[in-house]
């Protein structure tokens, strides 16, 4: 029975009693963020080793072995490898563009969490909008991205930047559409009432009552995250290494951790809108504390997520938009049309 | 903003030397508009190692390990097209045993060939994991090479007058264990790739090669019976004891990426059924005929040719009787097939323009030699 | 047209899942891979890896004649010998047996001509070094690393050799090849099916 929330609360309880207010808000304030950030980057870490044993084993091979138990730790080496690394900046950079493009990146990935609920009250803000909050701080990624592809000065890296804005401000129409349908039965747009809306078992979740568009909004994320099959951005076959060729050490890392950011950003999501968040699939398993049952959807999410990069080609750039325009953005549409008939007719 | 301020124009891009997708070092001069390609200029040579002159420097003998280095994916094919040449000058014998025994394991060289060419294909469109499955299967007839003649890739088993070593204990329990279940393997192959739509969207309709266009630019082996012509010498102008096996010539229809996959993964297929009947049939007898060091052949002249599992590699000798040839010109595949890429290509983009290469299969070492 | 369209989106579904299904299948799949420095790999008998000089195991003296044979047969001169005469037997020695086993392509062309078993590929690996000097390798270095290299001497086969190309020779019009008594390693396929 150990919900995380009741250690913050009574941390905050205590401080109220032995600090004055102000100083109170501004603790809380940097602590929440500085613990997300760290809960993050380990995830992300985490994150990093796990896909690489998972493409490891569907391989027939064994990955990363020798830094701690089943090499845990190399993700950390690779870190502590990437710190030391010259920092290169091409002579015709476009400086500040460059330095700052992985920062955005960096940033607009950690910022999305500001509204992801992980479990019972563990949340660092529920604002009243915040699944239109995410949609519209993740869409930074683009800038972050086409300002990579631009400030490199380099023809690959500009194609890549050119493909990223053009699939990910494709792909965000249908994952909006495709929201909205889940929005409409929730009626509320705050991330914890969405989640509250689906307690109570299984049978509630919106997974059941969104069918279409848990699979356009799983298509167009897994778009909007770079993730094969839709990683062409990035196309190390076709550009080399698209929008960060020419990034090394500490700049390349942050993309690289973003990028896994968005991998659990996108199935956090997908878990809070579909899947009934940090509820149980039964009332029975209440025992396990919500932030369980939240992070262990969000993983198997991920796991899928993983399993599509290692089993599918990348489908080539202008089928991509043609898939977004022509498929997913009608099939978004229907749904919400039948979304709206079904509310009209059932609440009635 | 004035409207001139806003007009597109091409652009150049290197593609290669130094590029994942080119397959070694070729550089692609590539005139690109957006994504698409409006023309392309194969610049070819950066592995050129001369090694028709050196020929000319070696005896014949000593010149079987640089044929090793043509084709380093299919080196067997690449000793076998070199010796079927230099015995037809000679008028060399060669006893039974050797001929099935060079049958055998240039077939198994053209499984690994292609095994080579699916990963590398797969991951061309951005299929990690088809690329160490096909690499599995390869490393289990590379074990068996190793078995045989000790090394993994630059075999040297072929010499003028037979095969270098026999077959060892255990060789022949452990192909047919391979034979056995190899024809799973490539199923496995083709849920992962054939019909996946994402493939079929990438490979369907690409880079269409029609049976003109690869007249005149005389492409050969799997990329011409993905258009649809049933040429492979193997069958047109049986060397060796090809006539001997029952197997079918695998063809495509419309010439596209798609057909020249589906070829070579039937080739796969045959080639092992070529493998099958070479083990069931396999004489006993010498391995060898013995061609003394200084060998010396006569006067002459020859032009012979096999299907390497590239297309036509051959091989033009003119000997003087000295113990040294003094001419080979080599004739290799993947050279005419790069020709035709830029033929193929243009129009497309960038993304195809991998995939068509791919396709191709060319190796470097064997364009530049 | 509305059946093929739905026929074809179930069809690419159909092989989405098939290819998943192939992939996760593989998940528990033992590894074929194998942990290099701590794992190794058998070397098979014929390995043509590193090359070394063979000695006798009794006397200790390397079985090496000097003849150049091997030189002689190297593709890429990567051997290099100088031999003296001992004064004691009248047979050649060799002073210095240099092989740069950097331009070596490991065709196994000198084992071949050798009728002494004098020079062997083996299946040793790992002589990488930083330094390109050190990879060529004097008489000293390779007969330490043939020390312990098990092999079967072949004079006789290589007598009988000569004694069969002496005898077929007279015979052929000269240059011809000739049939060689059966390859020396040939178990082969009819031994393979009797342990079976």
């Amino acid at each position: 029975m150990l919900e995380l929330n009741v250690i913050f609360e009574a941390v905050h309880r205590w401080l109220e009693g032995i600090l004055p207010q102000g100083l109170v808000t501004l603790i809380s304030a940097l602590g929440t963020g500085g613990i997300v950030l760290a809960f993050l980057s380990i995830l992300a870490l985490f994150l990093v080793w796990w896909e690489r044993k998972v493409s490891a084993h569907m391989q027939q091979r064994l990955g990363p072995m020798r830094t701690g138990w089943h090499g845990v730790l190399q993700t950390i080496a690779d870190g502590v490898k990437l710190v030391q690394k010259e920092d290169l900046i091409p002579s015709t950079a476009d400086r500040p563009v460059y330095f700052w493009a992985p920062v955005i990146c960096f940033v607009a990935a950690f910022m999305a969490y500001l509204v992801i609920p992980f479990g019972r009250g563990l949340i660092v803000q529920d604002l009243n909008i915040g699944i239109l909050y995410i949609i519209a701080i993740t869409t930074f990624t683009v800038v972050s991205l086409l300002m990579a592809g631009w400030g490199s000065n380099n023809k690959w890296a500009l194609l890549g930047g050119m493909r990223s804005a053009a699939q990910i401000v494709s792909y965000e129409v249908p994952l909006t559409l495709s929201i909205l349908g889940a929005v409409m039965l929730a009626e509320t747009l705050s991330m914890v009432g969405i989640v509250q809306s689906q307690a109570g078992g299984f049978w509630n979740w919106l997974i059941f009552r969104q069918p279409i568009g848990f699979i356009v909004y799983y298509i167009a994320a897994t778009a909007e995250a770079n993730r094969t099959p839709f990683d062409i951005p990035e196309a190390e076959q076709e550009l080399v290494a698209g929008f960060n060729v020419e990034y090394s050490g500490m700049k390349f890392a942050m993309f690289f951790l973003a990028e896994f950011v968005n991998m659990f950003t996108i199935s956090a999501i997908a878990v809070t809108l579909f899947f009934g968040g940090w509820n149980a699939p039964h009332p029975i398993f209440n025992f396990v504390p919500s932030w369980i049952w939240f992070m262990g959807k969000s993983l198997v999410s991920v796991f899928i997520l993983m399993w599509f990069r290692w089993t599918y080609p990348r489908i080539r750039v202008d089928q991509l938009m043609g898939f977004a325009w022509k498929f997913l953005l009608p099939l978004a549409f229907l749904n919400i049309i039948l979304t709206g008939l079904g509310v009209l007719i059932f609440r009635n | 903003m004035a409207i001139e301020q806003l007009k597109t124009e091409e652009f150049m891009v290197n593609m290669g030397p130094q590029h994942p997708s080119t397959h070694g070092v070729c550089k692609l001069v590539i005139k690109m508009d957006g994504e698409q390609i409006k023309s392309i200029q194969p610049h070819v040579g950066f592995l050129h190692r001369s090694i028709e002159k050196i020929a000319e420097n070696r005896t014949y003998a000593q010149f079987v390990p640089y044929t090793d280095r043509i084709d380093y994916c299919a080196s067997m094919n690449a000793n076998h097209a070199y010796v079927t040449a230099v015995e037809k000058m000679a008028g060399i014998q060669v006893p039974e045993r050797a001929e099935y025994l060079r049958v055998m394991m240039a077939e198994l060289n053209r499984i690994a060939s292609h095994l080579v060419w699916i990963a590398t294909f797969a991951i061309d469109l951005g299929a990690v994991t088809p690329f160490l499955y096909a690499f599995r299967e390869r490393e289990l007839i590379l074990d068996l090479f190793e078995m045989t003649c000790g090394q993994r890739l630059t075999y040297n088993y072929m010499c003028i007058g037979g095969v270098n070593w026999d077959i060892p204990q255990g060789f022949e329990p452990k192909l047919r264990e391979f034979l056995k279940i190899f024809p799973q393997k490539v199923n496995e192959y083709e849920y992962l790739l054939t019909n996946n739509p994402i493939f079929l969207y990438r490979t369907k309709g690409i880079g269409v090669l029609d049976m003109d266009t690869a007249f005149a630019y005389s492409v050969s082996g799997p990329s011409i019976r993905g258009s649809g012509l049933k040429w492979d010498i193997r069958k047109a102008e049986p060397y060796s004891i090809y006539n001997k096996f029952d197997f079918d010539v695998p063809v495509g229809h419309t010439g596209d990426v798609w057909d020249r996959y589906k070829v070579r993964l039937n080739e796969m297929r045959e080639s092992t059924k070529i493998v099958q009947q070479a083990i069931e049939g396999l004489p006993g007898g010498d391995t060898k005929v013995k061609v003394p060091m200084t060998w010396k052949p006569p006067e002459g002249e020859v032009f012979s040719r096999i299907e390497a599992p590239r297309g036509e590699m051959a091989y033009h000798i003119i000997s003087d009787g000295t113990p040294k040839p003094y001419r080979i010109k080599i004739r290799t595949a993947s050279y005419c097939n790069l020709q035709v890429l830029p033929v193929i290509a243009v129009n497309h983009l960038i993304a195809d323009l991998v995939a068509i290469f791919g396709s191709l299969d060319v190796i470097l070492p064997e364009v530049d030699r | 047209m509305a059946g093929n369209i739905i026929k074809e989106i179930t069809d690419g579904i159909y092989n989405l899942i098939l290819g998943l299904a192939v992939t996760f299948k593989h998940l528990f799949k033992h590894a074929i891979t194998l942990q290099y420095p701590t794992e190794r790999w058998e070397m098979p008998e014929r390995s043509r890896g590193t090359i070394v000089l063979l000695s006798d195991p009794e006397t200790g003296r390397l079985n090496c004649t000097a003849c150049l044979l091997c030189s002689k047969a190297c593709p890429v001169a990567a051997i290099s010998i100088e031999r003296i005469k001992n004064p004691d037997t009248k047979k050649f020695e060799p002073q210095s047996f240099n092989i740069d086993t950097t331009i070596c392509c490991y065709c196994g062309l000198c084992e071949q001509a050798c009728n002494f078993t004098a020079i062997k590929l083996t299946g040793k690996y790992e002589f990488s070094a930083s330094d390109k000097s050190k990879l060529l390798y004097d008489m000293g270095f390779l007969q330490e690393i043939g020390r312990d290299v098990k092999y079967e001497k072949r004079e006789k086969t290589a007598a009988k050799k000569k004694a069969v190309a002496k005898a077929e020779t007279g015979e052929d019009v000269g240059g011809a090849p000739v049939a060689d008594a059966k390859a020396e390693s040939s178990p082969g396929s009819g031994e393979a099916k009797k342990e079976d």
